[in-house]
């Protein structure tokens, strides 16, 4: 039975050896909303979303992602869903133009778009630099470009501020906000709750691999505590 | 069935032995030294068979993702390393006095030594795998590929240089004679036997370790 | 269409980083030219040593080059974003493929001129050594390729390296200094553009279908 909603997970479990990363989460965002990922350092937020994003197998457990599952369907859940990880997977001996070029050529979108999705991220006067001079927030800002021109039904996004300004939260803000108004869904894993708050609909706490408490965004107790 | 098949793959391997050691007649050209052979062929047969049963054991595995098969791939894996080890060795033994040198450039002997390197690599390649599902996925690659290559390998060395008498027994008729050809069918058959009791072994071994 | 698009980018993003970085060729080259002299060295430099040389310092060399490519996406933490672009991973072995064949063209053409001056070899027979190379540099480039996507996950990865690919690659070290041979005498080739069509066909066809499944998650 295909699930309706965008991500959907059951019972999923992975483990690194004897370390149990993951332990029988039950999940389920539902469409044009975003779910907040939150709990302590190694409380499993980065192993759920690269399980969602098929950069890692569950041990055990089902997930889904876009209705296709993420074991059986990876190359489906690739077609609909963008993971943007901490590292911000840019080339630094290429220019933020070639990076992007590449990205569009990659995922079939049309080059012309490229220089105007510079300009949104605010990094025109250095497009034509190599990207190993830019600091970590303008590499940010390129990877959330990439993730602009995929135009993601399904964006799982791990500790997106790290290194943005204002001006790039509001980035971000901007990306979770379309991919809400294209009835698509939003995975967002950060410790700063106080920018997260306003995209999100529904938080998550995680701990030790445990799901502890699931709820809407208002009635958690998760983000004040936190 | 399991202490039938190990009973009879020891009372095979006995009866081997002795045919071997004490019903066969020295050669008229190798003397006494042809008795290693009748360890080194079926060795080398087992080996090639291990090295198939690997082979295929991986692609079911890579295929079907069922663990059983990997089980059979890693024993296959593990035994074609032991057998084509076992076959450089007894080689060895056999060409020092024979051919009045351990080490000949010939064929068989190195597709075997290639055959024993990729095994090798390919065991190292699942023990130093980062993540045990990864380990299997990488280490049935390996076996895959080595597999495949080795004909490619086998000819493109024969054609290179060849310094071996050719294959005793050939399609087109047997030229060795019975006395020496009987206790070489049944150490062959030992040693095919012993293969398949060994890989069952080693498979439910492994399968026992992933329960624990 | 969209298949090639995704290899020729691929190809070109790594040649590109090769150009500006040129952190492959110049090791591997250097690594085939110390070779390359210390073979020279112990075998007398004569003429007739030339080919094994040769054909031993481009495939030492290959096993540095062939690598790199993979060494780079996990230095920049990139390795990730490549694979879950949408679209099928066997485009990504074709365009590294692409790549690492430039690669190897370019030292065999280096090594080959070094060995004519260090080994006062002759240089009849271009037109044989031009195919032997071509066909050599697929063959080699599928295996690299291939295991370089396997090793990036196993603790002592580059090490182990030459363990597969060496024995892996024998039939094209044996063609390639018998086509090096009959190309400087002039003699029949014998079977060898078989034995690296056959290598070739095997490696190119396994090689995409193995990445598939070793570059999984």
């Amino acid at each position: 039975m295909r699930p309706l909603d965008p991500v959907v997970t059951e019972a999923l479990s992975r483990r690194f050896g004897a370390v149990v990363a993951l332990r029988g989460v039950g999940l389920r965002v539902r469409e044009g909303t975003c779910l907040l990922l939150v709990g302590p350092n190694g409380s499993g937020k980065t192993t759920l979303l690269r399980v969602l994003a098929t950069a890692l197998r569950p041990t055990e457990g089902r997930a889904w992602v876009g209705g296709y599952d993420v074991v059986s369907e990876g190359h489906r859940v690739r077609e609909v869903c963008v993971y943007l990880g901490t590292s911000p997977g840019v080339y630094a001996g290429l220019t933020g133009f070639e990076n992007l070029c590449l990205a569009a050529d990659l995922c079939g979108r049309p080059r012309r778009q490229v220089p105007e999705l510079l300009a949104w991220a605010g990094l025109e006067p250095v497009a034509y630099t190599l990207t190993g001079t830019y600091s970590l927030g303008m590499r940010r800002r390129l990877a959330l470009a990439r993730v602009r021109l995929q135009e993601p039904r399904v964006l799982l996004l791990d500790e997106p501020f790290v290194g943005l300004d204002e001006d790039g939260a509001r980035l971000v803000s901007e990306l979770v906000a379309g991919v809400k108004d294209r009835g698509g869904a939003v995975v967002l894993a950060t410790h700063d709750h106080h920018r997260a708050r306003a995209l999100c609909d529904a938080v998550a706490e995680l701990d030790s691999g445990r799901l502890l408490s699931y709820g809407p965004a208002g009635l958690a107790g998760a983000v004040n505590r936190g | 069935m399991r202490p039938f098949a190990v009973g009879a793959t020891a009372a095979l391997l006995s009866v081997g032995l002795f045919l071997a050691l004490w019903v066969s007649p020295p050669d008229s050209y190798q003397g006494e030294y042809v008795r290693i052979l009748y360890v080194h062929v079926p060795a080398a047969l087992a080996a090639y068979g291990a090295a198939a049963v690997a082979c295929g054991a991986s692609a079911l595995y890579l295929w079907r993702r069922d663990l059983r098969w990997d089980f059979v791939g890693r024993a296959g894996a593990e035994l074609a390393a032991l057998f084509s080890g076992l076959t450089l060795l007894t080689g060895m033994l056999w060409g020092k006095p024979v051919w009045g040198v351990w080490w000949a450039w010939d064929a068989r002997l190195v597709t075997t030594a290639v055959l024993f390197l990729l095994y090798v690599g390919c065991l190292l390649v699942r023990d130093l795998a980062d993540d045990p599902e990864r380990g299997r996925r990488l280490s049935a690659a390996v076996a895959v590929l080595a597999f495949l290559d080795v004909p490619v390998v086998h000819y493109s060395v024969v054609w290179f240089r060849t310094l071996h008498q050719g294959p005793s027994i050939s399609l087109q008729g047997v030229k060795l004679a019975p006395e020496f050809l009987l206790p070489l069918a049944v150490n062959t058959l030992a040693y095919l036997a012993l293969l398949g009791v060994l890989l069952a072994e080693r498979a439910r071994l492994a399968s026992l370790e992933v329960e624990r | 269409m969209r298949a090639w698009r995704r290899v020729v980018a691929v190809a070109r993003k790594d040649l590109l980083l090769e150009w500006r970085g040129r952190d492959a060729l110049i090791p591997a080259g250097s690594f085939g030219l110390a070779v390359l002299l210390v073979l020279g060295l112990v075998s007398g430099g004569g003429w007739e040593a030339a080919p094994p040389a040769l054909w031993v310092s481009l495939l030492l060399a290959a096993v540095v080059a062939a690598g790199r490519g993979a060494d780079r996406e996990g230095e920049e933490g990139t390795l990730e974003a490549l694979l879950l672009y949408p679209g099928s991973r066997e485009d990504l072995f074709w365009g590294r493929w692409l790549a690492v064949c430039v690669l190897l063209l370019l030292l065999g053409a280096g090594l080959w001129g070094v060995q004519v001056l260090l080994f006062n070899a002759p240089t009849r027979g271009v037109g044989v050594l031009v195919l032997a190379g071509l066909l050599s540099a697929f063959g080699l480039a599928a295996v690299g390729t291939l295991l370089a996507a396997l090793l990036t996950h196993v603790r002592a990865g580059p090490l182990l390296m030459p363990l597969l690919f060496l024995p892996a690659t024998v039939p094209v070290l044996l063609a390639g200094v018998r086509l090096s041979e009959a190309a400087a005498s002039g003699a029949p080739a014998g079977p060898w553009w078989g034995v690296l069509a056959v290598f070739d066909l095997l490696f190119l066809l396994v090689g995409p279908a193995l990445f598939e499944v070793v570059v999984e998650a």
